[in-house]
């Protein structure tokens, strides 16, 4: 590795995005989670998750957008690094990805309860895969077991991967083209642009500063690396709660209900 | 000495105390963590050499290309082939997960005959007695392969040959039938068309390949005020396509058609397009009643249309009428429009229709399962997942996704002719045999589906055309033997042919025999002879987006 | 007594009356049935895993946190009698000074038990002995617990070593002579221990910068919600002794500690209720206009979600907290039993409010634009569980109170030589 130590993160771009899952699935593949068939979406286990939110109008002036919601690496005082008991999560220093350890969490879900995004996700069951699928596991990555809290670490085994080939390449730096999340590479329409924060020549750090790029809850301070672009105005309204002094709308965008069959409409 | 009650309790405690400073239970303690965190019950992704395959997706017609990882032997990974030069890298949800189907709970691995278990050569034999009976329909879903070559070659002799067109495929049939040039040979050219008006197609949402339509809308449409593709897409509710499109007019449900003729009928009134055709029979008053749009809504659509040409209008399916506003958008083999793109000349039957006395029907895995045939025929279902119908007397495993060698011709929606070879990347564990193997078994003259590839190999060598595009792209006239671009094929090259130009062919598309303004005449589906079926059979993981997020509403249950 | 077949006299203090035991039995029976159902749901938790909960990624905490916080803001009683007794020296006190200590060990090692089933991997709960992180809340409120359920149970073994028959054996004599020397460092440990882990259990909610409904503003580390934890459990620690002792009073149908034990008992509360709720005051104004909007969450957003109006702060504040800080400090109302022990339970129930709303309601509510106001209802294994805690309290108590001389007066009575 080299001196500098880098900050990865994202830039997503919700004019792109049409909502396909892709990269929801491909999260799923890459880390070994585990098909679920009695899941919702409040007990399921999705490190990439893509929300359906609208304006909040029907007819024709509707209108919706799809927003793909993952761990935001929090840089400054990260919310859960701060209240882990057993500091099961940290802030790798040289990488800026925020790591989990399923293997020290004890399952208290003190940071779930921490995580303004909803980015953090607990096995309330131990993960079964049907007769045979295991073999159809990513070798890269441990799976987990019931009782611990699980998130996006933006791939960290492929960061492991392209460390050991630029290693054995007698290189100090790894070549980006080899690292690149699950979630990214999966986008068919390239909206999730990864890349190396604290790099000034990364084309996705010119992209975080532009006038269009924002991030979710910025406000509450927590710094964190995953953008978002929109050109739309009342996307990029999205990312503060009240969006402006004593203008609250409620956006009865979509509801996550207990129960799996629930109708989706804005 | 008497050992007393006390004695033993003072020892007791002090055992008690002693412990506490001897390693015992602090080593216990941490065993038992380490035992919480590897317990057996929980699988391990197994150890071995880890390998990247090239090979093609086979759950639709547009067969992406993809690298599969593999490890100890099994695919452990899908992601794209990012050197497709149509596919781009780009795949569906589906593809991330499809290589745990072959392990989904309704994996078929046992041959049924009506709900119970049979065997293969009770299949056999019953088959072997249907073929001396009488005639024996085949019903391919994904027309083109070495697979179809040998279905065609079976049926010609014993019966017939049926396609189960993708819906991209379908809204070509009405050039089909206009023109007489196989709605196979024809395609969309989309890389050149400056403006897509889409009537109900999903064109962002699984219309053809993601890597096709979809990423050329992101480079060139998406975020942009005023981009270089227009999307208009006409839908009666804000779908995922809508949302995302340049403009997106609403319609009451079903009112496509009146839409379509309200604007043609404006457009040619008003000479606002280049080619003439007949006139709709629907004035733009009626048109804006049925659709609930006002008549200048119309009139604004229809200048928003040609004012960006080329352009070509796009159908959900088989829709005559958004194929004749083709045709008076002239459209019709024009750069950026409905393009041909082979010389075939065979017009094959669509399965849609009713089978007229058939003895038995074989139905290949590559047909949706939600089809089902209108016929009272023994039919043997080849499927590799069971989707729990109850319809077909004969359910028969076939290979599940990459288990078999097979071939990729040109998808639905491609301008120009493409080919690939997708070998089998996983085992299969069961005794599968696909349609095709099946059929073989009954007629030693039919040819394997690897020689036939081998066939089809040495045909794109010799017409020296079109380039080869792997590590990297080479022209084929500059492939040294045919044996060398067999083994690029087999290795994961794409074949990709010259676009055509249609207008230096002469062909009948340019001429659509269209005297007047189509009726509907699609077809109807009539569904009261289908038992119930359940939902499409799945990648497990790709539920998430059902079930575990507010992301899509699932798979409809059809019942009758 | 009548010398029946069953009997268990001499097990009980001479010269104290207590019911026959077929009786005591039948006492026990339903309150056994609670635990037993207590104990199999919390079996098929640890079996089967959390999913036996209603718990879920959005309502990560649920029942049993909220249960945890209130009976050890309810047990604090424990830490204040003790700290009131030996290091104010307020020696009228004593006569209530055991029960507490029974109250706090059955408050504080049901909280525990009930924590062991919440976390998903219980097995590994030592980790944060080994592996602390010093800026979690959570880590002192675990270390501090483990050590104050320590000092509890050190305080509660003398009382235990007091039975009739306990106190035959000398070496459990002079056991328990020492541990009494030891018991007014144990009470200062305690007051310690207490004073951190209250107010870290405050805390929890204070630092949480992801949801502006209970973070606060603070001095130094501690954010505000560390004080007004600790002054709202020391403030109704005492109510809910109060309202203990009655209970046991009524049970029993005997007078078992001296009148004035209530007023006094009741008017430490009222006026540290009153502390609270000046303090408690400010802490929402600072928050409602400056720390809320300072980080883009207008406060008036977090009340339009019924029933979670305002009536529920009004109620936090003025019906639970000044109301019955008034009743129990005034003179009229603190001189009558009815309005003492009203006020005391309004106060107890003010306390689980204000543990409620930041436990349950923070989550409820929405952090991202685009979220929803959720609900939860706790499963029946969850109820379960939080009803063989309360069974469990009822049946250790009851067994105390039996055996052991819990109200016994310092009035040179033989059966107690120690003298407290």
């Amino acid at each position: 590795m080299s001196g500098t130590p880098a900050r990865y993160g994202m830039v997503i771009d919700l004019d792109r995005c049409t909502g396909c899952g892709a990269c929801m699935v491909a999260c799923a593949a890459e880390n070994n989670v585990a098909p679920t068939p009695q899941a919702t979406p409040r007990t399921g286990v999705t490190p990439m998750l893509v929300r359906k939110v609208s304006n909040g109008m029907h007819g024709a002036t509707r209108r919706e957008t799809f927003i793909p919601i993952m761990c935001m690496h929090c840089e400054h005082e990260t919310p859960c690094v701060k209240v882990c008991p057993q500091q099961a999560v940290e802030v790798d220093k040289a990488t800026g990805i925020v790591m989990q350890m399923p293997q020290r969490c004890l399952g208290c879900r003190y940071c779930m309860t921490a995580c303004p995004y909803h980015a953090r996700y607990f096995n309330w069951r131990d993960p079964v895969w049907p007769a045979g699928m295991e073999k159809s596991l990513n070798p890269g990555v441990a799976t987990r077991m019931r009782g611990v809290v699980e998130k996006c670490n933006l791939c960290h085994a492929r960061l492991h991967s392209a460390n050991e080939k630029a290693a054995a390449a007698g290189r100090r730096e790894i070549d980006m083209a080899d690292y690149v999340p699950a979630c990214g590479e999966a986008c068919p329409t390239n909206a999730i642009h990864f890349g190396n924060l604290a790099d000034q020549n990364d084309p996705v750090t010119r992209e975080a500063h532009s006038a269009n790029a924002f991030r979710m809850l910025a406000r509450i301070g927590t710094e964190p690396k995953v953008y978002y672009k929109s050109k739309d105005p009342w996307v990029r309204a999205l990312a503060e709660s009240a969006s402006g002094p004593g203008k609250f709308s409620e956006r009865p965008a979509e509801r996550l209900a207990a129960s799996a069959s629930e109708v989706h409409h804005g | 000495m008497k050992v007393t009650r006390r004695d033993l309790l003072v020892w007791g405690a002090g055992a008690a105390a002693g412990i506490a400073f001897t390693p015992v239970p602090w080593k216990i303690l941490d065993d038992v963590s380490i035992w919480s965190q590897n317990w057996s019950w929980i699988p391990q992704p197994a150890r071995g050499p880890v390998e990247v395959k090239q090979s093609f997706c086979t759950l639709c017609p547009n067969g992406c290309g993809l690298r599969v990882r593999t490890g100890a032997g099994w695919p452990v990974g899908i992601a794209g082939m990012s050197t497709h030069p149509i596919t781009r890298g780009a795949l569906c949800p589906l593809a991330f997960a499809a290589h745990q189907l072959n392990w989904h709970p309704q994996r078929l691995r046992a041959v049924r005959h009506q709900s119970s278990t049979s065997s293969w050569a009770a299949a056999q034999a019953a088959f072997s007695k249907a073929c001396s009976e009488g005639k024996v329909v085949v019903i391919d879903g994904y027309a083109g392969r070495a697979a179809s070559q040998i279905f065609e070659a079976f049926a010609e002799k014993r019966g017939s040959y049926r396609v189960a067109a993708s819906p991209e495929t379908r809204a070509l049939a009405p050039y089909e039938s206009w023109s007489g040039v196989p709605a196979n040979a024809l395609g969309y050219d989309l890389e050149n068309a400056q403006t897509v008006v889409s009537f109900g197609a999903p064109m962002l949402d699984g219309w053809g390949a993601p890597g096709r339509f979809t990423r050329l809308w992101a480079e060139r449409a998406a975020g942009m005020a005023d981009p270089q593709l227009r999307l208009i897409q006409i839908d009666a509710s804000l779908t995922r396509t809508a949302t995302k499109a340049w403009q997106w007019i609403s319609i009451r449900p079903g009112t496509e058609d009146a839409l379509v003729a309200g604007a043609a009928r404006f457009l040619l009134e008003e000479h606002l397009v280049p080619a003439n055709g007949p006139m709709p029979p629907l004035t733009l008053v009626d048109a804006a009643s049925q659709t609930g749009l006002t008549t200048d809504a119309i009139r604004n659509l229809a200048r928003t249309i040609v004012a960006k040409p080329p352009v070509v209008a796009i159908a959900g399916g088989n829709n005559p009428a958004v194929a004749a506003l083709n045709v008076a958008l002239g459209a019709l083999g024009q750069t950026g429009g409905i393009v041909l793109r082979s010389k075939q000349k065979k017009v094959y039957e669509s399965a849609d229709a009713v089978i007229p006395k058939a003895r038995a029907v074989v139905i290949d895995s590559t047909v949706p399962w939600d089809f089902v045939p209108r016929t009272d025929a023994e039919i043997f279902r080849f499927a590799a997942w069971d989707g729990g119908s109850n319809k077909a007397e004969w359910l028969l495993p076939a290979p599940g996704f990459l288990e078999e060698l097979t071939d990729v011709p040109t998808a639905p929606t491609s301008a120009v002719e493409t080919y690939a070879v997708a070998p089998a990347v996983a085992k299969p564990t069961a005794e599968v045999h696909s349609a095709a193997q099946f059929l073989a078994s009954f007629d030693a003259e039919l040819n394997s589906t690897d020689k036939i590839i081998h066939a089809r190999c040495e045909e794109i060598f010799r017409a020296r055309a079109g380039s080869l595009y792997g590590r990297e792209t080479t022209p084929v006239a500059q492939v040294a033997s045919a044996q060398k671009l067999e083994e690029q094929l087999r290795s994961g090259a794409v074949w990709v042919g010259e676009p055509l130009k249609t207008a230096s062919l002469k062909s009948n598309l340019l001429k659509c025999n269209l005297k007047e303004w189509p009726a509907d005449t699609r077809p109807e589906r009539s569904e009261d002879w289908a038992a119930e079926w359940p939902a499409p059979v799945l990648p497990p993981l790709a539920l998430k987006l059902y079930q575990e997020s507010s992301l899509r509403e699932p798979p409809e249950r059809k019942t009758v | 007594m009548a010398s029946a077949a069953l009997t268990d006299s001499r097990w009980i203090a001479r010269g104290e009356e207590r019911t026959s035991l077929p009786r005591f039995l039948l006492w026990l029976t339903p309150w056994a049935a609670l635990l037993a159902v207590g104990v199999y749901a919390a079996f098929l938790c640890l079996y089967y895993g959390l999913n036996q909960t209603n718990m879920d990624n959005r309502f990560a905490f649920g029942l049993w946190i909220f249960l945890d916080l209130g009976i050890i803001a309810l047990g604090a009683g424990a830490f204040f009698t003790g700290f009131l007794v030996y290091i104010l020296k307020r020696a009228e006190l004593r006569p209530i000074l055991n029960t507490a200590v029974v109250v706090g060990f059955i408050c504080y090692s049901g909280a525990v038990a009930i924590l062991m089933i919440d976390v998903g991997q219980p097995l590994r709960a030592w980790f944060t002995f080994w592996h602390p992180n010093t800026h979690s809340m959570l880590t002192e409120v675990t270390f501090c617990i483990s050590c104050y359920l320590l000092v509890l149970s050190l305080e509660y073994i003398p009382l235990l070593l007091r039975n009739r028959q306990l106190r035959k054996l000398p070496s459990f004599l002079v056991f328990e002579h020492q541990l009494h020397k030891l018991v007014p460092v144990l009470a200062a440990i305690g007051t310690l221990l207490s004073f951190f882990h209250q107010g870290s259990l405050g805390g929890l909610y204070g630092v949480l910068r992801g949801r502006p409904f209970a973070y606060r503003e603070g001095i130094f580390i501690w954010p505000s919600t560390f004080f007004l934890f600790i002054l709202s459990a020391i403030a109704t620690g005492p109510s809910f002794l109060m309202l203990v002792t009655a209970t046991v009073e009524k049970v029993t149908g005997r007078t078992l500690v001296p009148r004035e034990i209530y007023r006094r008992m009741g008017f430490i509360s009222g006026v540290l209720l009153g502390i609270y709720v000046a303090a408690k005051s400010i802490d929402t104004l600072v928050w409602l206009n400056h720390t809320s909007p300072s980080v883009g969450f207008a406060p008036w957003q977090y009340y339009i979600h019924k029933p979670f109006g305002t009536p529920v702060l009004f109620g936090e504040i003025v019906l639970f907290g000044l109301l019955p800080a008034f009743l129990l400090t005034y003179k009229k109302t603190a001189a009558h039993r009815a309005w003492l022990l009203s006020a005391a339970a309004l106060a107890c129930a003010g306390v689980l409010l204000n543990r409620f709303v930041l436990t349950v309601q923070t989550l409820a509510l929405p952090t991202l634009s685009f979220d929803q106001f959720l609900e939860y209802t706790p499963s029946w294994q969850e109820v379960a569980s939080f009803g063989a805690v309360i069974a469990y309290g009822v049946i250790v108590y009851s067994l105390s109170y039996r055996y052991l001389p819990l109200f016994a007066q310092p009035k040179g009575d033989d059966s107690n030589v120690s003298g407290h």
